[in-house]
């Protein structure tokens, strides 16, 4: 991902100053430290947490069953791009989940999902060599590779988006994964509820940022019908995630669960 | 004729320049990334994603940031110019500063936090140079 496109967010405004040239002078550092008058740019880029980030957590505070976790979904056909990527991400993601379950047969069968949905978005040249490590990792049972070649195979994807002009379809990867990660998330979290297992949901960031990402998306794909059903479900996750001040509820997980598997349903849908 | 040569020159040069300061850009991370082996050794899975760019000697760059109470994270600030003095600081979702372990080397510095909740940071970071009026970099982060 390049970074050089940084959203020039100069705190200064809030003080009537935009010159980037007047950098702040005699100030104390960085600990003082109040967001409306930071005297600097703030970096718009948001790098999205890899689902194993969470699932690394859930691991310390029990031993979550992951191979219960794994969705056998039949990939669509499609040439919708805006679908694909969204696929993309969402096989991605299920491949972190499969690398929890330590199951080198579906970590297979999605390298090879990833080289078909690179196929079909015209990216197989940048994804192949990633996916092969996949492929070859897989057999050595080597997971920490498996995890980086995955990390590394949507990160190559959503690159070379963004110097393709692609930067929805990148945005569409990105939320493909988080919504199949956050899927995982909610099962495991229910499964055993307690307060530190669910406090993993606190996620409204990240949310607003994908409901950002998608109102600044051309028409055709804002008005896509699958992206329009994930900004609605955005919505309704942003509500829990925002109402869970004293903690989340397991109404709450049910909730944030049920809204992303319908998602997820919608994305992996035929039509 | 002289026209297009001069334009063709011109043209060649900013090419020439832009892949040089591409391949400064790297150069950051790749100092970053050397922030990060001994992590590595320790266990810190890196992430591919990352941040960089060019920024005002001395002035504050803000990155907001989702950590999940129960990893331990490394933030590794690099740069590709020589005599920077490099800063981070990571800050709660109250603007708390938050306590971490900081570092220091030539071109990088290395930031470890436990943060004492799942939710939103804000990592706070500043190269001063006193040579160069831009500097480049990039910041990388692991979790274990």
């Amino acid at each position: 991902m390049k970074h050089f496109a940084i959203s020039s967010v100069i705190a200064g405004l809030a003080l009537g100053t935009c010159n980037l040239d007047a950098a702040p002078q005699g100030t104390k550092g960085v600990e003082e430290f109040d967001p409306l008058a930071f005297p600097g740019k703030v970096v718009g880029d948001v790098v999205v947490p890899v689902p194993s980030e969470v699932f690394s957590v859930l691991d310390k505070l029990g031993e979550p069953n992951w191979r219960a976790e794994l969705r056998k979904a039949e990939m669509p056909t499609t040439s919708d791009r805006t679908k694909l990527s969204l696929l993309f991400g969402y096989t991605v993601a299920e491949g972190f989940v499969a690398v929890q379950a330590e199951d080198k047969e579906t970590v297979k069968d999605l390298g090879r999902d990833v080289i078909n949905l690179a196929k079909s978005l015209g990216l197989s040249k940048s994804v192949l060599p990633h996916a092969q490590s996949i492929l070859d990792a897989a057999d050595k049972s080597d997971w920490s590779t498996i995890r980086k070649e995955f990390d590394q195979t949507q990160k190559t994807v959503r690159d070379t988006m963004e110097q393709m002009k692609d930067l929805d379809l990148s945005h569409c990867v990105s939320l493909g994964g988080w919504l199949r990660g956050t899927a995982s998330v909610t099962s495991v979290v229910k499964k055993g509820f307690n307060p530190d297992r669910a406090e993993l949901l606190n996620q409204p960031m990240l949310v607003e940022h994908f409901v950002a990402s998608i109102e600044k998306m051309p028409a055709g794909t804002r008005d896509h019908d699958v992206v329009r059903s994930i900004r609605k479900g955005l919505a309704v996750v942003l509500e829990q995630m925002e109402s869970a001040v004293d903690g989340f509820t397991k109404d709450a997980v049910t909730e944030i669960g049920k809204t992303c598997d319908g998602l997820l349903v919608e994305i992996l849908a035929k039509k | 004729m002289k026209s297009f040569f001069g334009r063709t020159v011109l043209i060649t040069l900013v090419l020439a320049l832009a892949s040089l300061l591409h391949a400064t850009v790297d150069e950051s991370h790749d100092f970053a990334m050397e922030a990060a082996m001994p992590f590595v050794e320790e266990g810190f899975i890196v992430r591919e994603d990352y941040w960089n760019g060019e920024v005002k000697s001395g002035q504050k760059l803000l990155i907001t940031h989702q950590l999940f109470k129960g990893n331990e994270y490394a933030f590794w600030l690099g740069t590709a110019n020589s005599g920077v003095e490099l800063d981070m600081k990571v800050f709660d979702e109250k603007n708390q500063p938050v306590d971490i372990k900081a570092t220091s080397d030539k071109y990088f510095m290395s930031v470890r936090v436990n943060p004492p909740k799942t939710g939103t940071y804000r990592i706070v970071f500043e190269l001063k140079s006193k040579q160069e009026r831009s500097v480049l970099w990039a910041l990388a982060y692991g979790y274990r």
